[in-house]
């Protein structure tokens, strides 16, 4: 009998550690500040276990029955604490509050387990060796549950069905306990029963976790995630939601493959369409190459400069199949050159001239970014246009940002061009703002490549009108040395957010 | 080789160990552009080599800071050739002298112009010239580029360096009443840039007290409002309010007013105007030729350099005026002449540091700190993805004797900087030493004037700064004070009276 107890010993003493270091592990991973996650873990798990301790003192009899139940106890607890924890997670409020209650309920638990254990046995065994045996093979489980945790339970198994299979082996040692202990036992039947009615439940569970982790990461996620990088400039994110592909750069919405054409289209036609001999075409920005696309449908173009700072983003839409079939493999064109710079150094350092730039930069959410619609920049831009050039900017929402919209109309107008505002509907983004600027009168193309899908000829002329809503703002132009832009725009967005 | 099993159990511990300790990035760096050792030759009489050759030129300008190129500047654009600038250092700028690695170029001393008013014309006229002012609109890629400033107190960074946040409201008060009187002090016309022009006897009660004193008698006792009032005299005077003229504190505020959000700036800081400057006059340029004396002929001025005597009509003496007594025979002895030591170093970082979550901004000032905080270069890179870049690290040592701290610019080697700096920036910056590569480390122990009470009314700079004679002193300490604009005034002002006296003599 002797080993088998210290083999309990060692077991339960690996399943308390092993819920501890679940507990610490999931609160990282969602809440992320893994060192004040792991502490404030194991200092409310080691402070229960002194409370179960302390408790320990008012159990005067039936202690194997107690015992028996403290372990059924810990298997249902302990075995659906990663799986409750995610659901918490992904559809209340309340997670931190559950965990810690969690954590505090298994600490009380395993706390009481011990000395518990330790009053059982103490007729058997003299108390130094009783103390000696039985902390030795506490410590030998946390060792052996601390290793097996990192190496094989979570690349293994995961935090959902590594508790699982731990909360089985609680109530496993609550089982066998029934015959270990079957003589200060007053009944032993009921509680096999229930020993087995708690397995079974675990083993559906742990057959189930795939399904029960999927469905509290679909509430975190909208869809599922494809491909998720972190390059030296950005974080790429392509999701995906049946036919629905969406790319994300550090969290902002860039497109979705559903209603992008609406957007690209309308950043390229209008403008393009109305250059009489297009040859050279200058984007910046558009490292989707959706843009490009676009441009393709122009026979007459013979080259297309493309400046994007990120080179992992312009290699993935030139080779992911996902994201050249969108972009129907432009960036293999030979039309098509790829220079990876900064923009702004580039446009000051570049002394070529085009007839038609595309400005397609993210919003201005920062100062960084903010340089690239100011007036020294547009300045800059605009002597690469040749005589019939044209310049479009994307310019954000002139209906959820409209100071920020007029401003960038503003600060092109200071820059010494004149400028034809327009704006179109993506599903995606709402209402959506794009300026044509140039030094010459603009006027709107009769004649569009076949096949579009959006922009029509005869839909054009209402691209150009503003409603009410959305009319001019009387705005200060974005400078390099007072840059209003960033503080409207991050107005503008607070204002609809609440 | 039989390990026991001891040594086995030592060895593999101390790798143990080793693996444990995550190191700090390796510092490289030392001490650059000494410039204490002429000096020292100039004020210890040391033997210099007499005259074998002589040269002669119309005028000789000592000194290639702004008011050496200045006064060079002035006489060249009026078709004036026949002069030598002499500077005792390898590479001309003064405080306004520059580096450059592959990074950026950096500045060492002076890193911006305000704005100038409309009544600081030499410098509109230079700025004109250089493409930085064109039909009245100043050049955007000049002007500091948002965000300028930040303050951090109370554990975070508040946009701007005047106090904003925290504010009690009898100190609020206290800025709005001092706004008040700097607004009247403004408006009377005696505080201007070039200070000359309004300098008025009106106000020489100011001069005579402290600007702490003056705060006190006009009832401003905000804690915060008197460390907003020391970082501006340590940033312009390298001095604390308490050893600074009123006049001088006033004037800091009530001379200024820009039309423009600014200041003028570039990554190596003034340097870019040097460069400039130099483009034009670097002919009549000579780097590394320290003037040991200067004696006064018959007919103008012997100059010693080396083994050549200058002979010249005219002398135009940019150098720090404390160096007079030293170099030019007769000259007696100066009073109301103080300077304050300064220590700048360039940091080079291979990774911008964690910074408490705020955007990053050209000028950064910790209110704790004894330093005046850093300047960051490549803030006036147009890039829009910065990784490595320079800061660099402003330091006036302007409390306590300002001979006490000469002495510890000397002494202490550049570990003990490098560790001071570090430590500095630790406070808001808690894993610089993670970024920091490069640390270089320049000691000023006279880097400009002090405007100490009495200074700018006193007799002595009031007589200097007439330009009698043909011995004419500009640089900007005669004002009292050491910025560029007045630098360069004075410059051109000695440059306009050579041309003046010689056109009469000639004409």
């Amino acid at each position: 009998m002797g080993i088998l107890l210290f083999i309990t010993v060692l077991l339960i003493a690996a399943c308390g550690l092993i819920y501890e270091l679940i507990a610490g592990t999931l609160a990282s991973y969602l809440l992320g500040d893994s060192v004040l996650q792991f502490s404030t873990i194991i200092g409310c798990y080691l402070f229960a276990m002194g409370i179960g301790s302390a408790l320990s003192r008012f159990i005067h009899r039936g202690l194997a029955y107690r015992f028996v139940w403290i372990e059924l106890m810990l298997g249902v607890i302990g075995g659906f604490s990663s799986a409750l924890l995610f659901l918490a997670f992904a559809y209340t409020q309340g997670f931190q509050l559950l965990m810690y209650a969690v954590v505090v309920a298994i600490g009380v638990l395993v706390g009481l387990e011990i000395p518990i254990l330790m009053r059982m046995v103490r007729e058997r065994y003299q108390f130094r060796d009783v103390v000696a045996h039985v902390l030795t093979f506490d410590y030998l489980g946390a060792l052996g549950a601390s290793l097996l945790f990192p190496i094989l339970l979570v690349p293994r198994l995961g935090l959902v069905r590594s508790a699982m299979l731990f909360g089985l082996i609680n109530v496993a040692v609550a089982l066998w306990s029934t015959f270990l202990f079957a003589k200060q036992l007053p009944s032993t039947q009921v509680l096999r029963v229930l020993c087995v009615v708690v397995m079974c439940g675990l083993g559906v569970g742990l057959a189930q976790a795939k399904r029960i982790t999927a469905a509290a990461e679909d509430n975190i996620y909208a869809d599922e995630i494809i491909l998720a990088r972190d390059t030296r400039y950005q974080h790429i994110v392509l999701t995906r939601f049946k036919d629905d592909i969406r790319l994300f750069l550090n969290s902002h919405l860039q497109f979705s493959s559903r209603d992008e054409y609406r957007y690209h289209e309308a950043l390229i036609h209008p403008g393009l369409s109305a250059i009489a001999t297009p040859r050279r075409v200058l984007v910046l920005g558009g490292g989707d190459g959706l843009a490009v696309r676009e441009i393709l449908k122009y026979p007459q173009v013979e080259s297309i400069t493309l400046v994007d700072l990120d080179p992992e983003m312009t290699r993935l839409f030139s080779t992911h199949p996902m994201l050249t079939a969108l972009n129907q493999k432009s960036f293999l064109s030979p039309k098509v050159q790829i220079i990876n710079a900064d923009a702004f150094p580039w446009v000051d350092s570049n002394t070529d001239n085009f007839d038609f730039v595309v400005i397609d930069f993210p919003d201005p959410t920062n100062y960084s970014l903010g340089k690239l619609y100011t007036t020294a920049f547009y300045k800059a831009a605009a002597r690469h246009l040749s005589a019939q050039g044209l310049m479009v900017v994307q310019s954000t929402s002139p209906m959820f940002a409209r100071d920020s919209y007029w401003c960038i109309v503003e600060t092109l107008k200071q820059a010494g061009l004149k400028t034809y505002p327009y704006h179109v509907y993506v599903p995606s983004f709402g209402e959506w703002g794009f300026v044509i600027a140039s030094t010459h009168e603009y006027t709107a193309p009769t004649l569009l490549p076949a096949g579009l899908r959006f922009v029509s000829v005869d839909g054009m002329a209402s691209m150009f009108q503003f409603p009410p809503d959305m009319s001019p703002m009387n705005v200060p132009a974005n400078r390099l040395n007072d840059q209003v832009l960033v503080r409207l725009y991050d107005q503008d967005w607070k204002d609809i957010s609440h | 080789m039989k390990v026991s099993r001891r040594k086995f159990l030592q060895a593999g511990s101390a790798a143990l160990v080793g693996l444990s300790i995550k190191g700090d990035r390796p510092i490289a760096g030392g001490f650059v552009n000494d410039s204490f050792q002429l000096g020292h030759q100039l004020r210890d009489r040391a033997a210099f080599p007499s005259a074998r050759n002589v040269e002669k030129h119309a005028v000789v300008i000592i000194g290639g800071g702004i008011a050496g190129l200045s006064a060079a500047w002035r006489l060249h654009k009026r078709g004036f050739q026949d002069f030598v600038l002499l500077e005792m250092n390898q590479q001309p700028g003064g405080n306004s002298r520059w580096g450059e690695n592959e990074i950026t170029a950096f500045p060492w001393g002076a890193h911006y112009v305000p704005v100038p008013g409309p009544k600081t014309t030499y410098v509109r006229e230079l700025f004109e010239e250089l493409g930085v002012l064109k039909d009245g609109v100043w050049d955007e890629r000049a002007l500091c580029f948002a965000p300028q400033e930040r303050l951090f107190l109370y554990g975070r960074w508040q946009e701007g360096i005047e106090p904003a946040i925290g504010l009690r409201e009898n100190e609020r008060d206290q800025f709005r009443r001092l706004e008040d009187l700097i607004h009247r002090f403004r408006a009377s016309g005696g505080f201007t840039i070039p200070m000359e022009r309004g300098l008025s006897q009106s106000h020489v009660d100011l001069d005579r007290i402290s600007f702490g004193e003056w705060l006190k008698t006009q009832g401003m006792d905000s804690r915060i409002l008197d460390w907003y009032m020391n970082y501006c005299c340590r940033d312009d005077y390298g001095a604390v309010a308490s050893e600074t003229s009123a006049w001088a504190g006033i004037h800091y505020f009530a001379s200024r007013e820009p039309e423009e959000k600014g200041p003028l700036t570039w990554p190596e800081g003034n340097g870019w105007i040097v460069k400039r400057l130099l483009e034009r006059v670097s002919a009549f340029v000579r780097n590394g030729h320290l003037v040991h004396r200067i004696r006064r002929t018959g007919k103008g001025f012997g100059v010693f350099c080396g083994e050549t005597e200058y002979q010249a009509e005219f002398v135009i003496f940019t150098a720090p005026t404390f160096l007079a007594p030293y170099v030019i025979e007769g000259f007696g002895s100066l009073r109301d002449f103080e300077y304050s030591p300064w220590l700048t170093a360039n940091l080079i970082l291979e990774r911008l540091p964690l910074s408490y979550g705020s955007d990053p901004t050209w000028d950064n000032v910790v209110m704790t700190s004894p330093t005046l905080g850093y300047v960051d270069a490549m803030h006036q890179s147009v890039r829009s993805h910065i990784e490595r870049t320079v800061w660099t690290f402003y330091w006036a040592l302007a409390d306590g004797s300002a001979a006490v701290n000469r002495q510890l610019l000397l002494e202490k080697d550049w570990n003990y900087w490098k560790e001071a700096i570090l430590r500095d920036l630790e406070r808001v910056h808690p894993d610089i030493r993670q970024c920091v590569s490069r640390i270089d480390v320049m000691r000023f122990g006279h880097a400009m004037a002090r405007p100490k009470p009495g200074a700018i009314f006193s007799e002595g700079r009031r007589r200097l700064a007439k330009l009698e004679g043909r011995l004419l002193f500009a640089n900007s300490d005669v004002s009292g004070f050491s910025i560029f604009e007045e630098a360069q005034y004075r410059g051109v002002r000695a440059a306009e009276k050579v041309l003046q006296e010689m056109g009469g003599a000639r004409g």
